[in-house]
């Protein structure tokens, strides 16, 4: 029986076009825990929380809120129900305070601001969330704004709180503050459910745990403290996989000097400086890594070095020769690889086929004066899906139409085709599954030992420890901190990445 | 209820849906005419009498199908490149002005050298007045659908001005008119009423679309048309594309200005663009989906409907009603182009990608 159980989501099935995203999934969730959904990308997580938000109905299957059965018509009426989600991308309005975003739609009918901000913060003690009732949004940090979105849940008498990869956006102190709010809430009695694919987090935070794999349940309500970090990864993935294994490095490198960058300095449209004088140096086969909490100048940095953005005043070596004056295309002629953040709109142009993007670096090659050479486009493209097992339909069908792991592959490889001496690589797992993610590893650490140099910009710690031979760490534009990764400690990184104390640059 | 992007184009359904919404809207006419009082079939019958029946119709037909393929092949460069070329109609009327200065400047010439002459001064006339559009988007980042729907009105005036000042014909009784063109300036006629000048649209048209689809140049424009950052990445230049582009879009309707001035007037008059061959320019690109490729059978058949829903007036339907009925048949073919490429989606949230290994959980995060 569903006796004393706060969700039960049983047998949910949900079809998509082309996709199963659930099937057959199951969710119980005990009031005053915080319970975990893990999964890989893909597993069908978030389409099993749409289904409890109202966001979706089930094609098959039952949701159950305190043993009564449900039938969602939409979000109003899981919000109504008791059930509230935050989002990844948060549903805030800039320009106004907090108090005015927890109330919008569930407030008074005349808004008195005083009231609602007294009301707002009385709300926020409870819960122990710390919190400035009358400041604008736009103001605030990602993990302030996180708890305006909480803060909308509670307002609304949430009994139960969905969390999609909350601290994908948080630096790990505002993490730990996140883990602290979210104990409060159980003690209140209500439930967490919070959707992860990292490890730590889940056994920081969480009592229990549920795994998706392929959309169906593989494992329910496991107690968190019996398992480890091994188990776990097996159960999401299926297979043992070796879990944060340090990178070999190489004990000699080499003192020749890949790529060099001083006094970097670039400002956007609004004159922000949003890179402020940065130097740094990677040596021929080494791996550089930037850690940072996103928004913190590491795109803008990316794209002044690969000649996408200009940059007020700057000195850009490539094997000692000087690009600062050259363009895009140069400096990729001259040997500067660059997988950008944007995989499909920047890295790759989404409405072409897998041919038309395999060439993009390449195609001028073929150009007899009036035509491309067809026959050779195609040869290299067939070169290139097969060098990168690349998985395509057929490679004159739509780019769009490839997975995430299949289309970065496809991306990397051709930024390598031309043996490049620098590779720029932002973000370069990320939203890819486990195996996605090992593959495009290997390929960085393969490349650095036939003598690449890589930039690794990153916002997953535990892979640029793994991976880097340097990490540096960059915060509001300036790199603060550098790090010996076989030594670092996490919470020395944090703070770091926090603007809070460090190493010296 | 919503419309979303087809995962992968329907193929080889585009022909299919053309004539399902063409059998629609046929029906759809069909009820008009007869709560107003006529046989649709003989309607109908008459319709594709004047337009297809014979090779007088046909040769109708296809010179009307020029200056709409030419204007849709200059919408749909511009479109394949993301951009719109509103202008296609001021960009005729400068051609023909360009071609008139030609013929004024050299009437005793003969047609051999002339006519060329003119067709050249009439693609510089459209691309020159495509070429301010052009530096204002490419330098200043001025929307170009603004600025190339303004010169519309441009041109207007100017051909307005030159008709009644510095070109009057001083034999014109003081009417507004141009002098008449030099017999040799006339267009050698193909058959019945077609001219060279199918030869020429159809050659343009061909020669372009190979062109696009198999140089670098057209590579370029197609990855700048996906994604303007993609092409930045790849180094090329966003702002030489987009003032080639314009301009050259400009000029292939200047071209069409050229050939309507050497073919079917007799004169420069106002009313050179036709019935708005530009903005029907606008129509044919969106039914061609913005390829050259599709733009020549599109321009055909709406040649063709505009030639028939002006036949179908000599059985006495009047002409508001004629126009309903084109109006229709285009409404149809406007809605089976769009739902070739999109499809009607239930429910208010976007369906993840048709690949069973795409991320579901990021498709499905709003």
């Amino acid at each position: 029986m569903t006796l004393g159980l706060a969700v039960e989501l049983d047998n949910i099935w949900k079809r998509f076009p082309g996709v199963i995203a659930n099937a057959g999934a199951n969710l119980r969730v005990r009031p005053g825990t915080v319970h975990a959904v893990l999964g890989e990308n893909g597993a069908g997580k978030t389409t099993l929380m749409n289904v409890l938000a109202g966001v979706y109905q089930p094609d098959d299957g039952v949701v159950r809120l305190h043993g009564e059965p449900q039938r969602f018509s939409g979000p109003a009426a899981a919000i109504a129900a008791g059930v509230g989600m935050v989002y990844q991308e948060f549903r805030l309005i800039p320009r106004f305070t907090v108090a005015e975003n927890v109330v919008l739609g569930a407030g008074p009918a005349v808004i008195r601001k005083r009231a609602i901000e007294d009301e707002v913060a009385a709300l926020a003690d409870r819960f122990g969330l710390q919190t400035t009732p009358d400041r604008e949004v736009w103001q605030l940090s990602m993990g302030e704004r996180q708890r305006v979105e909480i803060l909308k849940a509670l307002w609304r008498d949430a009994q139960v709180l969905i969390l999609d990869e909350p601290t994908a956006v948080l630096t790990p102190q505002e993490a730990d503050e996140l883990g602290r709010i979210v104990a409060a809430m159980a003690d209140d009695g209500r439930s967490v459910i919070f959707i992860s694919h990292k490890l730590d987090e889940v056994q920081a935070f969480c009592s229990e745990a549920t795994v998706l794999r392929n959309g169906a349940t593989v494992a329910g309500s496991l107690a968190v403290e019996d398992l480890d970090g091994a188990r776990l990864a097996e159960l999401m993935v299926g297979e043992a996989t070796e879990v944060s294994q340090r990178r070999i490095r190489v004990s000699a490198l080499s003192a020749e000097v890949a790529l060099e960058v001083r006094d970097l300095t670039v400002h956007d449209n609004h004159r922000r400086r949003v890179v402020d004088n940065v130097s740094l140096q990677v040596r021929a086969g080494e791996i550089v890594g930037i850690a940072g909490v996103a928004g913190n100048g590491q795109r803008p940095l990316a794209d002044a070095v690969a000649g996408l953005t200009s940059a007020t005043s700057s000195s850009i070596s490539l094997a000692g020769t000087e690009v600062s004056s050259l363009s895009a295309r140069q400096r990729n002629d001259a040997g500067l690889a660059y997988v950008p953040e944007d995989r499909l709109g920047v890295g790759l142009a989404p409405r072409l086929n897998v041919i038309e993007n395999s060439v993009m670096r390449s195609y001028r090659r073929h150009d007899s004066g009036m035509f491309l050479d067809r026959d050779a486009l195609r040869a290299e493209t067939d070169q290139l899906v097969q060098d990168y097992n690349v998985k395509v339909g057929e490679i004159d069908g739509p780019i769009a139409a490839l997975s995430g792991g299949n289309l970065q592959r496809l991306l990397v490889g051709r930024e390598l085709a031309s043996g490049p001496t620098v590779l720029l690589a932002a973000q370069p797992t990320r939203g890819l599954d486990v195996q996605g993610v090992a593959a495009i590893q290997e390929i960085l650490v393969s490349q650095s030992q036939s003598g690449v140099g890589i930039l690794l910009i990153s916002e997953d710690l535990e892979e640029l420890l793994a991976l880097s031979d340097r990490l540096l760490v960059m915060h509001e534009g300036r790199v603060v901190a550098s790090f010996d990764p076989e030594t670092a400690s996490r919470t020395d990184v944090g703070a770091a990445m926090a603007g809070v104390g460090g190493g010296a640059p | 209820m919503r419309l979303a992007r087809r995962a992968t184009p329907l193929r080889g359904g585009q022909p299919r849906a053309f004539a399902v919404g063409f059998i629609v809207a046929l029906l759809l006419g069909a009820v008009l005419l007869i709560a107003s009082g006529f046989n649709p079939l003989e309607v109908y019958a008459k319709m594709f009498d004047t337009s297809l029946g014979s090779l007088a119709a046909i040769s109708k037909t296809l010179t009307r199908a020029v200056p709409l393929g030419l204007a849709g092949l200059a919408v749909a460069v511009a479109g394949s490149m993301g951009l719109w070329n509103i202008g296609a109609e001021g960009q005729i009327i400068a051609g023909a002005i360009g071609a008139a200065w030609m013929a004024r400047l050299g009437p005793d010439l003969p047609g051999p050298v002339l006519i060329p002459l003119m067709l050249l001064a009439g693609i510089l006339g459209g691309a020159l007045l495509a070429f301010g559009p052009g530096v204002a988007r490419s330098r200043l980042g001025v929307n170009e659908i603004i600025t190339t729907l303004m010169l519309n009105e441009v041109a207007l005036r100017a051909v307005r001005y030159l008709l009644n000042g510095p070109w009057k014909d001083p034999d014109g009784n003081n009417f507004p008119m141009a002098p008449r063109l030099p017999d040799q300036s006339e267009l050698p006629t193909l058959f019945e009423r077609a001219n060279v000048g199918l030869v020429i649209a159809v050659a343009v048209v061909a020669l372009f679309g190979i062109f696009a689809s198999r140089s670098a140049w057209g590579y370029e424009l197609r990855v700048a048309g996906s994604s303007a950052k993609a092409a930045e990445y790849v180094g090329i230049s966003l702002r030489r594309k987009i003032l080639t582009v314009l301009v050259l879009s400009g000029g292939i309707a200047g071209l069409a200005g050229g050939l309507e001035l050497a073919g079917s007037a007799e004169r420069l008059n106002e009313n050179i663009a036709g019935p708005g061959f530009g903005f029907a320019g606008i129509i044919v690109a969106a039914l061609a989906l913005m390829r050259p490729s599709g733009v020549a059978a599109v321009a055909v058949a709406f040649g063709a409907v505009q030639v028939g829903g002006i036949g179908i007036r000599t059985t006495g339907v009047p002409g508001s009603i004629a126009n309903v009925l084109q109006a229709l048949i285009l409404l149809g073919a406007l809605t089976a182009a769009v739902l070739s490429s999109y499809e009607v989606v239930r429910g208010g949230r976007a369906a993840p990608a048709a690949d069973a290994s795409a991320p579901v959980d990021g498709a499905a995060a709003v």
